[in-house]
């Protein structure tokens, strides 16, 4: 216990820390501007010296570690004067825009000037003049106001990890720039926004239209873009979002947010939002009233019901939607409609890859605690770059490589390019190779040892069955023995490893015997496991039964105990027959078996591979519902189309990849319903009630009818921190058998077309927010230099790509971190995404699509304008 | 895809065996660069940074920071001239209307023919010996304007 | 006293290993190696050497405090940065005697515990680097640098690192974050140094001058040692002088020698016998003297008690002609130049002095201009983060106190007296 004086108050403490933290602790407030709470030690203002007994000099009460029996005064005459000086100093080149600037109202300045500071100006020369940076799109700079606290280039590169702006110059010239000097080329996450105490780096988005003082709320709510589920907090003013913000504290994301949490939220508001039904009659939409919508829909759903059997019916639930959205609709299919057959596009990948992942180490293992990368002392980064799939969780592994941790990943990841990562590349073709001979060598090691786990004898048998083909490993793109032998090192000499796996791999040629790979070694070293998830609620969708086999809270459908307890809860009759999933919907779509289909808040026709296909057969659909947002690809296609409320509008609850159960809020009125209402409103004109006053009394049924939310209440999971099961019971089912299979092999020679995964976008919410598009505007096709030269491609020259299931011609730009023998485009614009030239096949284990194979051409057909 | 010289890169790689980061070869391997190039230019940084593993941005900070490392392209000789006070009291400001006016070599600045830039230089510890100046990394002490002349007839 | 430290330079070939051998180099190592480390520690406390970098700390102390640090490795850093206006005193070792600093270093390394070594050398100094590489070439052929030196089973690796111009780099912490690749901007202590140092391990910082002395320390023991000069800091001290004074150089003379011997015994009093009327005797950071005030010992404890400091010992001369208006803004615009930015003071204060300052000297003062200076300063004063904003204000400080009258003169005449 150490106890220190503070203006004569005693304060005790547990552990020794800053002398501003012990005062404020105790409530004393010292003034400070370089000092935040997220960045480290810096004592460059000097706005919060001290006088403190037996120190000659006085002491930055941010860097001064208590000592016991310290005596600090913080409130002297003398210290008034000092803080007098330093503002003085600061005003120095500090213009005096205040009542111009965005800024005014929340500035740290302002307000310790009019505490502390000087009333009259003694500084009679010149100011320094800069004028105001606008040369990026979404972050404006304004030097005059810099009061070179650092605090920007702190958080970039110290927390974020991106050192994208730096102090440029010494003394009274240095200034924070991005490289370029002008526009940022950064990711964008805008916390150098956040932490900049003047108004000298700013959001774009609501320059000179929003002032602290006229935000009415503030919203704290979960981002709406991917699995990781960032708290954010909304300020709104007359019912816009004017900027989102995030919240020290917050048990993910700590006042982080990555580029697509903090700009891209003005898809709420777009003026290309669906308004009103459509129904499309002779070919054409027409606008039509929510109750002639309603009920051709529930009309014509009952027909197709009637006359083909409810097999006949389908529906696509959303990872973009909330769990009470979700929930609602998987129960009208399978009570109101009597069907299996729903599924999302979580089968994508996520699904079967965390079904095979549970079955090997039990329910829950792939939901770990983020933060908890960071300290790991050793991270297995396989299947993508997590800094632009999931940003917040890849900064957790920035930050476990800053703390001394290794970063080891299989493939060339530039999000941890200046991170010392241990970099195996053995390209493609030989991944499962590397991976086979990683296996191998850490059972060596083990086995060497006599140490096998033994707890998990069916995975130890299958794990000797492996034989890795070392000498095809070794082949082109080398690796060096000495790179491979360090690796397995820190590999295998971790004591708290974990290994972060991403949808590459999981969709890749031979992804579920890669998988089982990644598990087994996974188990040898004792690993945590992180699965990836790019959308908010991937795993909320399939928690609450929207699978063909599975029932809310993850119970088989196929037990009938499990069954009966649902049944009971219903009041009917489930069918026990397994429904179909996504692409058998497609598959039935194209033979006629299925008539109809109701799909929520996703768009198929873009985000499942080869577009044309799946257009062919939802054409030769009887009936199809797109209750949607937006007037999406497949909308298009629609009979009746469904305007929702979005994300920003409507309360309920998203589960990140953590299983963290958290709140959504809404953050502006808007006319309409919650996707879930407008289900409840087609079940009652089938003369199935479906009655839930608000989106509460939906979770309440949820937390009625599945165990893992047993018991929850709104108030419980306000602040976050409840990760199911919670008072629920987990469901450790024994292993399965583990079914090894090696799916497809690459083909040999031509190029392959990758799917590119921009930091910047998800695809339908983020291609509507101007502010990412003006990051990231249109599509391209990335190309190695090496492969770009033979070809004479240059940077925007425009490229057809060619696979057997179509063609794109797209702007190229030549990018050295792409593999030679990949070409990557991205899955965002309409038009123009990468899916559509994939042709449908998957994956014999994990029935997930398998995106890395396909064989393209390219062709330049248009030079870059000069 | 560096645009170092094979030597340069071979000489930073020696460089960097001095040190247990690669971080710490930063300073070294941006006098390599700067020699090659002239100058620090964009490319320079990025060259430096992907050797490195330093992020561009954190190379271009310490590059602005250090008042050797040339931000901008020069002449092909440097004139670094001392004006601290002890060749400040010795005559060197006179030295510095004499480049003026003799070779329109301004502070800062580079001659038309870019042959000479001219550096103001803080103390370079020749005070026993003011006023004094380096020509590229070449000492000349005691100067006088006569001196000069023929210090600099040498470099073309 | 013969020359310890500049011995032989007078011979052209000096920094030749087998010159520097000629005259008993590397003997000293010789000698010392195999002993006890902490027996050299020993013999460093009882001769009393204190760092000739300015700061004037006892070397053992430091010494003591990395050495008992557990962490490995450690590392001895040579402060060879030497920015401070008017100094030139390490050069002539760098250029004309690096064997004596290099068998310095490996002695001191060895009394530490340490095995690598970097001579952090200002960039304004190519050809000592040039020097400097070569000797240590040389002192690996030799086996004197290597990881088995004079077979003794003694490591000791030293190379050169070149600074880039930025005279902050001096302060020992931004010395370390420079070596480290990074600007040189001080870092928060504690942790010091000689527990977090370069690389976060244990680090020992000494000027060139410092380390220099310890061939000599070894070679005639630290009681005689401690018999030199001052008796509170002994040893030889290089005082180099330069401005306006009939022999300009460098001159290694008994510490505590006096500032008015110096310049009128050994460096033959002012230039062209003209009137002295000022005497900066450290280095420009340290308070200038005016001509009654200059029959003081220039070491590192009666300094301060003259009213000023000894600094690095660099003495500027400057007789009746000079404006000392100028020579303070002058000085001003050196360290807004060389503030690292850091922190408020220093960064903003700098630049506005000199700016008052530039306006007085043109005769554009106003009244009131110097209380405003003094006032400016005071708010500087204590407040920085490292010693060189502190260092900046007290030269203002300085001069208004004893030269008042001349700048009241450039703002009553709005025009400089001295033209
Ligand atoms: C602004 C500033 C500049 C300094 N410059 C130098 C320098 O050029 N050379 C030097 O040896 N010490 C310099 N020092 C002192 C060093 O910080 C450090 O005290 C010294 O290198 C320790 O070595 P010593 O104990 O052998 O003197 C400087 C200190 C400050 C605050
Ligand atoms: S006093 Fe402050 S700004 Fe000046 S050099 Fe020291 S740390 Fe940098
Ligand atoms: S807050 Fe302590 S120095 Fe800035």
């Amino acid at each position: 216990m150490i106890t220190i004086t503070i203006n004569n108050k005693e304060i005790k403490l547990e552990k020794a820390v800053t002398v501003l933290e012990a005062a404020r602790s105790a409530g004393i407030k010292i003034p400070t501007l370089c000092y935040h709470e997220q960045l480290e030690k810096y004592g460059g203002c000097r706005l919060c010296l001290v006088e403190v007994e037996k120190m000659p000099r006085l002491q930055t009460a941010c860097t001064l570690m208590v000592t016991d029996g310290m005596i600090v005064r913080t409130e002297t005459e003398a210290i008034a004067d000092v803080r007098r000086g330093i503002l003085e100093f600061l005003l120095i080149n500090h213009p005096l825009d205040c009542p111009y600037c965005d800024k005014a109202g929340e500035c740290e300045l302002q307000d310790l000037v009019e505490k502390y500071g000087p009333t009259t100006g003694r500084f009679k020369e010149k100011k320094r003049k800069v004028t105001e940076n606008l040369q990026d799109p979404v972050i404006v700079r304004n030097m005059e106001r810099c009061v070179m606290c650092t605090r920007c280039t702190r958080m970039c590169e110290g927390v974020q990890g991106a050192s994208a702006i730096g102090v440029v110059s010494r003394g009274g010239h240095s200034h924070v720039e991005p490289f370029s000097g002008n526009r940022y080329d950064c990711e964008y996450c805008g916390n150098c926004v956040s932490v900049c105490p003047v108004g000298a780096i700013m959001s774009r988005l609501h320059r000179h239209s929003y002032r602290p003082w006229q935000v009415k709320e503030n919203i704290e709510t979960v981002c709406p873009y991917c699995g990781v589920g960032c708290t954010v907090v909304a300020q709104v003013r007359d019912d816009v979002i004017k900027r989102l913000v995030p919240k020290i504290g917050s048990p993910v994301n700590n006042g982080m947010l990555c580029s697509r949490g903090r700009f891209g939220y003005e898809f709420v508001g777009h003026g290309d939002r669906l308004t009103t039904p459509l129904i499309r009659k002779n070919g054409v939409f027409e606008v039509a009233t929510w109750e002639e919508a309603i009920g051709l829909v529930a009309q014509r759903l009952g027909e197709i019901k009637d006359k083909n059997g409810s097999g006949a019916v389908a529906g696509i639930a959303s990872p973009r939607c909330t769990n009470e959205d979700n929930y609602v609709f998987q129960k009208f299919m399978r009570v109101t409609l009597g069907t299996n057959n729903i599924d999302s596009t979580a089968r994508m990948g996520y699904a079967g890859a965390q079904s095979f992942i549970e079955n090997i180490f039990g329910q829950g293992a792939t939901g770990n605690i983020i933060s908890g990368l960071s300290n790991s002392d050793a991270v297995l980064v396989v299947g993508g770059d997590p800094t632009t799939v999931n940003p917040i969780l890849g900064l957790q592994i920035r930050a476990c490589s800053r703390r001394g941790g290794s970063i080891l990943t299989v493939g060339h990841l530039p999000g941890f390019q200046h991170f010392s990562p241990l970099e195996l590349n053995p390209g493609l073709n030989h991944e499962t190779q590397l991976f086979e001979h990683i296996l191998e060598h850490i059972v060596g090691e083990l086995v060497s040892r006599k140490v096998l786990p033994g707890s998990n004898p069916l995975l130890e048998a299958k794990i000797k069955t492996v034989q890795a083909d070392v000498a095809e490993m070794m082949k082109e793109p080398a690796i060096s023995e000495k790179d491979f032998a360090g690796f397995i090192e820190k590999l295998a000499g971790a004591a708290t490893p974990a290994v972060v796996i991403g949808k590459e791999l999981i969709q890749s040629s031979g992804g579920g015997y890669k998988l089982f790979l990644i598990c087994a070694i996974t188990y040898l070293i004792n690993g945590r496991i992180y699965l990836l998830s790019d959308h908010a609620n991937e795993q909320g969708v399939l928690d609450m039964g929207c699978a063909p086999d599975l029932l809310p809270g993850y119970r088989p459908l196929s037990y009938a105990e499990f069954r009966k307890r649902y049944e009971t809860a219903w009041k009917t009759t489930l069918s026990d027959k397994p429904g179909l999933n996504i692409f058998e919907m497609i598959d039935a779509a194209g033979n006629g078996a299925l008539k109809a289909l109701y799909v929520m808040g996703e768009n198929p026709v873009f985000n499942l591979p080869d577009a044309k296909t799946v257009e062919a057969a939802l054409r030769k659909l009887e009936f199809l519902v797109v209750q949607d947002i937006f007037m999406t690809e497949t909308a298009q296609q629609a009979d009746v189309v469904l305007p929702a409320l979005s994300w920003g509008e409507k309360y309920g609850t998203f589960t990140n990849m953590e299983r963290r159960i958290q709140r959504v809020r809404k953050t502006v009125d808007r006319e309409g319903m919650e996707d879930w209402r407008i289900i409840a409103e087609v079940s009652k004109h089938m003369s199935q009630r479906m009655q839930y006053a608000d989106a509460g009394a939906v979770f309440e049924e949820i937390t009625r009818v599945s165990p893992l939310h047993r018991d929850l209440t709104y108030d419980e999971i306000a602040e976050g921190h409840t990760i199911y099961p919670y008072k629920g019971e987990p469901l450790r089912g024994a292993t399965a058998e583990i079914k090894i299979e090696k799916g497809s092999s690459y083909p040999d020679g031509p190029l392959l077309l990758g799917v590119a995964r921009p930091l910047f976008h998800s695809g339908t919410l983020s291609r509507k927010s101007p502010a990412l598009l003006k990051i990231y505007p249109e599509a391209v096709v990335r190309i190695n230099p090496a492969t770009a030269a033979p070809l004479s491609i240059a940077d925007g020259d425009i490229v057809r790509v060619t696979s057997s299931a179509g063609s794109l011609e797209l702007p190229a730009v030549i990018d050295k971190h792409v593999e030679k023998q990949v070409v990557l485009i991205p899955n965002i614009f309409e038009g123009k995404g990468a899916l559509s030239l994939i042709a449908i096949a998957l994956d014999p284990v994990l029935k997930a699509p398998v995106l890395d194979s396909t064989p393209v051409t390219l062709e330049r057909v248009g030079k870059v304008s000069a | 895809m560096t645009i170092l010289s094979q030597t340069a890169l071979q000489e930073i790689d020696e460089i960097r065996q001095n040190y247990p980061t690669a971080r710490a070869a930063l300073l070294p391997a941006l006098y390599v660069a700067q020699r090659e190039f002239g100058w620090l230019s964009p490319e320079a940084y990025a060259a430096v940074s992907d050797l490195l593993g330093v992020p561009p941005a954190i190379a271009r900070g310490v590059g602005t920071f250090y008042a050797m490392y040339k931000n901008k392209p020069m002449g092909r000789h440097v004139v670094q001239l001392c004006t601290n006070v002890s060749c400040m009291i010795l005559g060197a400001e006179k030295l510095v209307d004499f480049l003026k006016n003799k070779y329109g070599l301004e502070p800062g600045g580079t001659t038309v023919d870019n042959r000479f830039s001219l550096v103001i230089m803080e103390c370079i510890g020749a005070c026993g010996t003011a006023p004094a100046m380096l020509v590229n990394d070449d000492f000349y002490e005691n100067l006088t304007e006569k001196y000069i002349e023929e210090i600099l007839g040498k470099y073309q | 006293m013969a020359n310890v430290l500049l011995k032989n330079i007078e011979n052209p070939n000096s920094a030749d290993i087998s010159e520097y051998k000629k005259v008993g180099g590397y003997t000293s190592l010789q000698k010392v190696l195999g002993k006890d480390p902490k027996s050299i520690i020993d013999e460093v406390k009882k001769a009393g050497l204190r760092g000739r970098g300015g700061a004037g700390f006892p070397v053992a102390m430091k010494w003591t405090f990395a050495s008992a640090d557990p962490k490995f490795p450690k590392y001895l850093l040579c402060n060879a940065d030497e920015g401070e206006p008017g100094t030139f005193k390490d050069r002539p070792i760098l250029e004309k005697n690096p064997h004596v600093l290099i068998e310095g270093m490996v002695i001191s390394g060895y009394a530490l515990g340490s095995e690598y070594g970097f001579i952090y050398l200002r960039g304004e100094y190519p050809a000592a680097k040039d020097i400097l590489n070569k000797a240590i070439k040389q002192a690996y052929a030799d086996n004197l640098l290597g990881d088995n030196i004079l077979n003794k089973g003694v490591k000791f690796h030293l190379a050169v690192h070149q600074g880039a111009g930025a005279y902050i780099c001096g302060e020992e912490t931004a010395l370390i974050e420079s070596l480290e690749g990074d600007k040189g901007q001080p870092r928060i202590k504690p942790p010091f140094p000689v527990n977090v140092g370069v690389f976060a391990k244990p680090t020992v910082v000494n000027n060139v001058e410092t380390l220099s002395n310890l061939p000599y320390i070894i070679e005639i023991g630290g009681e005689a040692y401690a018999k030199i000069g001052s008796a509170d800091c002994p040893g030889p001290k290089i005082y180099c002088v330069s401005g306006h004074i009939e022999h300009p150089g460098v001159y290694e003379l008994p510490m505590g020698t006096t500032l008015k011997d110096i310049i009128y015994t050994h460096c033959g009093g002012i230039k062209g016998g003209k009137k002295l009327k000022a005497v900066i005797p450290g280095g420009i950071s340290t308070p200038v003297l005016p001509p009654d005030k200059i029959d003081c010992p220039m070491d590192f404890v009666n300094m301060p008690k003259h009213g000023s400091m000894l600094g690095s010992g660099a003495v500027i001369v400057m007789d009746e002609s000079v404006c000392l208006v100028k020579v303070c803004h002058r000085a001003l615009k050196f360290f807004e130049h060389e503030s690292c930015g850091k922190c408020t003071p220093c960064r903003e204060g700098t630049g506005w002095l000199r700016s008052i300052l530039g306006r007085i000297e043109k005769g554009e003062g106003a009244s009131g201009d110097i209380d405003l200076l003094l006032s400016i300063a005071a708010n500087m004063v204590g407040k920085t983060f490292c010693p060189l904003g502190d260092g900046a204000a007290s030269v203002v400080q300085n001069f208004i106190k004893h030269f008042r009258p001349e700048f009241e003169e450039h703002i009553s005449a709005k025009a400089c007296p001295n033209r």
